[in-house]
């Protein structure tokens, strides 16, 4: 049917037709105009003028120098190493998950554990992989291998494929999981044997997901800021470690603003290839209408024995590093006296306990108001028609899209001077969170938005009520779910992310990030560990309680939803 | 006077799809009177569904006016118009039961609870769903969902009751049930309805009157006996029911009447419904519907013979398939190089059925085929 909403007159009017609608626009364009535009701009300002007038001079300065030409390549090559072995594992992952048939507790237990990494704070993975492989390291020393040094690619290497794996993993079970089993009994009947419906069929059909975890770890390792600055070393600089450096430690604004832009442009490429490969997928409807039940085709042979040692090995080897964490936290000096202590747990609950409390309060504050942010502008991108509607979706994710440390140069520019002095307040630090992280709920608002008829809040107003009643009585109870798992994600990156953060804390606001970052330093690792067992605790019991709250809601609405989805095929 | 209680003026809707304008819908004009039941049939993709949207206030119209109830509604916004609009897929609210969601627009107008309880019954009563409150949408059949859409609905007391294809996603038997159970509901009621489908026999049995639309433009307005037996283009005739289209030429005219001829010397009398655009000498198309056709045994078994009786309205085919429908059986007739025809013939035991191959006459029945302008 002729069911356009793309009428043109629509968009005349705005004040008068729909003021919420304008309202709503006006604050959220002055937000990002304050917190996104200002700020980046500041850093192009920094980098390129000169005494008030265009120049290259500050790129050029930064180029000339051997080690920075070398943090370039090495952040390119890091980040492709990372992104192929992550996306390898995490596929492997996926398909003994999905295309085996394992035990259920032991596919539970799998994907049980590739959480771990993925709601634990960046340094947990390095902090073990030190107190394993660094200088003396148990497994070194039980492995007589005292001389090896694993700072440096290596070490980089490992622990970020170890900590980024997992979003692979959850990309690519995902696509596995909605293909259409149907597909593989049509090949089996067809006498294909499960080697060659693995080559023709399954893998195949998985490229699309490959391919966006591709780009995803890539990202997500270009931008990694605390596993290079732990693990780097000297011998292996990379840009944003080396932006850090320049700044914290030299104070060279424009050098750190210049070595940051060099990072946007790979960064940005990336978010904009990732997001126009999602884009192309057509949407995978659930319709409640499937064929008969059927079961995947089983994975040949050799690849499911390969699968079955490589998973069980990583698994058990990601538990044994927290494992170390916990023994290391509770030891007097790691390695050197291993004598049992709670010396450690009592400075984190003392010393740390401005930390603790600062952090709970910044991350509650940046989720309620990056989830209020989320519901908003993912509500009028989805239902709303109104001009700019694709440069506010684009500037929204911008923060998000940019490295960490790229955002956080950016607001020390910005907010470190009038008008806008905002350096050492909580402000600062929430603003961060909120425009960075809450791109997550945005998307997930928007996608359970289209899984809604409109038709459904079209019935609300034509039953007499405005468009506010409609939004608080229908559409937000409907979205619940979905919002609350933007929450979910919202507030633990809020606990743990510290690339952008690092350059934004103060005396009177601290984290416990940077609490652990301070220890590593300052080669306090049993302190490091307890307070990074503290860290994970917290993020556990608030990961349980809103995955509590997420059950509850679904519960609800579970069966709800589902009638949504079956309708909205029709 | 009363005033009508809906009037569309030159109605038009056009959009922008990748810097083409399209012209959705065409300057509908309609008049509907108060507790009349109007159906909009077409194909789809005709505008039906974007002119009752329009009418509802989700889209607004590029041009024209909307009036109900002698107001201009033109720019009225949904939720004041005082229209009750039923969804194809029922868009019930899926987080209410039954009775929160018929009771959803008595509390947008802040009516007291105690008022609502008796109204929100009273619906449920009126559809047939007593004691089915406490129920959820997703617990619900797709006749019961689309019961509470209604009550919904109808609880609102709407000067317009707007469906779009409210049975289509019902299954046959339920459809057909539902559609004289709508019909009564609507008659009990008294109420106006504006009724959108591409199914003509739900249109033929619910309407009052029935708009045809082809591409946005209205084709016809009229009772469906009307519409069925003097369709005034060739798309209406084809698109309701099932009609056979001859391509003859006009010999004469006479009033409302014109001898019209096959080159094979095939004469009829057709009865015009337009003279002002019918010319004698021209060609034109002759409509005729299956059931208008006789079938009987050719006397002399010869296709090029022209006395196949010596009547000219007889015409000579081969019948190209049989099919027994029970209460009648659909020939396919072969007319050689003049096409084919279409022909229901009611069965009785005992009475001649003809195979394939067969030479038969086809015999047009006097005064039920008509006369529209060529292509």
């Amino acid at each position: 049917m002729a069911k356009d909403r793309n009428g043109k007159m629509e968009h005349v009017h705005i004040i008068r037709k729909d003021p919420a609608l304008f309202l709503a626009l006006v604050i959220i364009w002055l937000s990002f105009a304050i917190f996104i535009l200002y700020p980046l701009l500041k850093l192009l300002a920094t980098t390129f003028l000169v005494k008030g007038s265009f120049s290259l001079d500050n790129l050029t300065k930064i180029l000339r120098k051997t080690y920075n030409q070398k943090a370039f390549c090495n952040s390119i090559l890091l980040a492709a190493a990372v992104s192929a072995a992550g996306t390898l594992i995490g596929y492997l992952f996926a398909l003994a998950v999905t295309r085996t048939n394992w035990p259920k507790y032991f596919k539970w237990l799998l994907s049980s554990i590739t959480i771990l990494p993925l709601i634990s704070p960046p340094f947990t993975s390095s902090i073990s992989l030190t107190l394993t492989l660094g200088p003396n390291g148990i497994l070194l020393k039980a492995l007589h291998l005292d001389d090896l040094n694993f700072y440096g690619f290596w070490g980089t290497f490992l622990s970020e494929t170890l900590t980024y794996f997992p979003v692979a993993f959850m990309v690519l079970s995902a696509i596995l999981s909605t293909m259409d089993a149907n597909i593989d009994d049509a090949a089996l009947s067809l006498e294909g044997s499960r080697g060659r419906i693995f080559r023709t069929i399954t893998l195949p059909l998985s490229m699309p997901g490959i391919a966006n975890s591709i780009l995803l770890l890539f990202g997500s390792s270009l931008a990694d800021f605390a596993t290079p600055l732990i693990l780097g070393g000297h011998n292996f600089p990379i840009l944003p470690t080396q932006a850090y450096l320049q700044i914290t430690g030299l104070y060279d604004l424009k050098g750190g603003s210049s070595l940051s832009f060099l990072l946007i442009l790979p960064a940005l490429l990336v978010f904009l290839f990732q997001r126009y490969l999602v884009g192309k997928k057509s949407y995978v409807t659930i319709t409640g209408k499937s064929g008969a039940q059927s079961q995947f085709s089983r994975l040949p042979f050799w690849l499911e024995t390969l699968t079955a040692v490589i998973c069980s090995f990583i698994a058990l080897f990601i538990v044994y590093l927290y494992f170390i964490i916990l023994q290391g936290s509770l030891v007097k000096v790691w390695s050197v006296d291993n004598t049992f202590t709670l010396e450690h747990f009592s400075y984190v609950f003392t010393n740390g306990k401005k930390a603790i409390l600062d952090t709970l309060k910044i991350a509650i504050i940046s989720t309620l108001i990056g989830s209020f942010l989320a519901i908003i502008i993912g509500y009028i991108i989805q239902r709303k028609k109104f001009a700019g509607k694709r440069a506010l979706e684009f500037i929204s994710m911008l923060n998000y899209a940019l490295p960490g440390t790229v955002v956080g140069i950016a607001y020390i520019l910005a907010f470190n001077e009038k008008p806008i002095l905002l350096t050492g307040t909580m402000t600062i630090l929430v603003a961060a969170y909120v425009f960075r992280y809450y791109a997550t709920g945005i998307r997930s608002v928007v996608a359970s938005l289209q899984q809604i008829d409109p038709s459904i809040e079209e019935a609300s107003a034509s039953l007499g009520a405005g468009s506010v009643r409609t939004l608080f009585k229908v559409t937000i109870p409907l979205i619940i779910p979905s919002v609350l798992a933007g929450m979910r994600y919202l507030f633990i990156h809020c606990m743990t992310a510290i690339s952008a953060t690092i350059f934004l804390v103060s005396v009177r606001w601290t984290l416990l990030t940077t609490r652990i970052l301070e220890s590593m330093t300052e080669l306090q690792f049993s302190q490091a560990s307890a307070f990074s067992i503290v860290l994970i605790v917290l993020v556990f019991i608030a990961d349980a309680i809103m995955g509590g709250m997420m059950k509850l809601s679904t519960k609800k609405f579970g069966i709800a939803q589902e009638n949504i989805y079956d309708n909205s095929g029709a | 006077m009363t005033t009508a209680a809906l009037e569309l003026i030159n109605v038009t809707k056009t959009f922008h799809k990748e810097r083409e304008k399209v012209t959705a819908v065409d300057s509908v004009n309609l008049i509907v009177n108060q507790g009349e039941m109007v159906v909009f049939l077409g194909p789809s993709g005709c505008g039906k569904t974007t002119t009752l949207r329009m009418i509802a206030g989700f889209e607004l119209p590029s041009s024209g006016k909307i009036l109900i109830e002698g107001s201009d509604m033109t720019n009225v916004p949904v939720n004041k118009r005082g229209i009750g609009f039923v969804f194809q897929n029922y868009a019930l609210f899926p987080h209410m039961n039954v009775y929160n969601n018929v009771a959803y627009g008595l509390r947008s107008r802040n009516e007291r609870e105690s008022t609502i309880k008796v109204k929100v019954k009273n619906a449920l009563d009126l559809v047939g769903l007593t004691n089915e409150e406490g129920r959820f949408p997703n617990q619900l059949s797709g006749g019961e969902q689309q019961r509470v859409a209604l009550a919904r609905v109808l609880v609102m007391e709407p000067k317009l009751l707007l469906m779009d294809e409210p049975l289509s996603n019902l299954d046959a038997k339920l459809r057909i049930y539902m559609r004289t159970e709508l019909r009564r509901i609507q008659k009990k009621l008294g109420i106006t309805c504006l009724y959108v489908t591409h199914d003509q026999s739900e249109a033929l049995t619910m309407a009052d009157r029935i708009m045809v639309m082809n591409k946005g433009h209205v084709e016809q307005i009229g009772t469906p006996f009307d519409i069925y037996a003097q369709p005034s283009s060739l798309f209406v005739a084809d698109f309701i029911g099932q009609a056979n289209i001859l391509e003859v030429i006009v010999e004469s005219i006479e009033g409302n009447f014109a001898l019209v001829s096959i080159p094979d010397g095939w004469h009829y009398t057709a009865r015009i419904i337009d003279p002002s655009r019918i010319r004698s000498g021209s060609k034109a198309s002759l409509i005729v519907r299956p059931e208008n056709i006789r079938v009987r045994k050719r006397q002399i078994e010869r296709i090029d013979d022209i006395a196949c009786e010596p009547k000219t309205e007889n015409i000579q085919a081969i019948v190209n398939s049989t099919v027994f429908m029970g209460g009648h059986i659909e020939y396919q007739l072969d007319l050689g190089s003049r096409g084919k025809l279409l022909a229901f013939e009611p069965f009785r035991p005992g009475s001649d059925i003809y195979q394939e191959g067969d030479n038969v006459c086809a015999i047009i029945d006097k005064d039920m085929a008509l006369l529209l302008p060529g292509n």
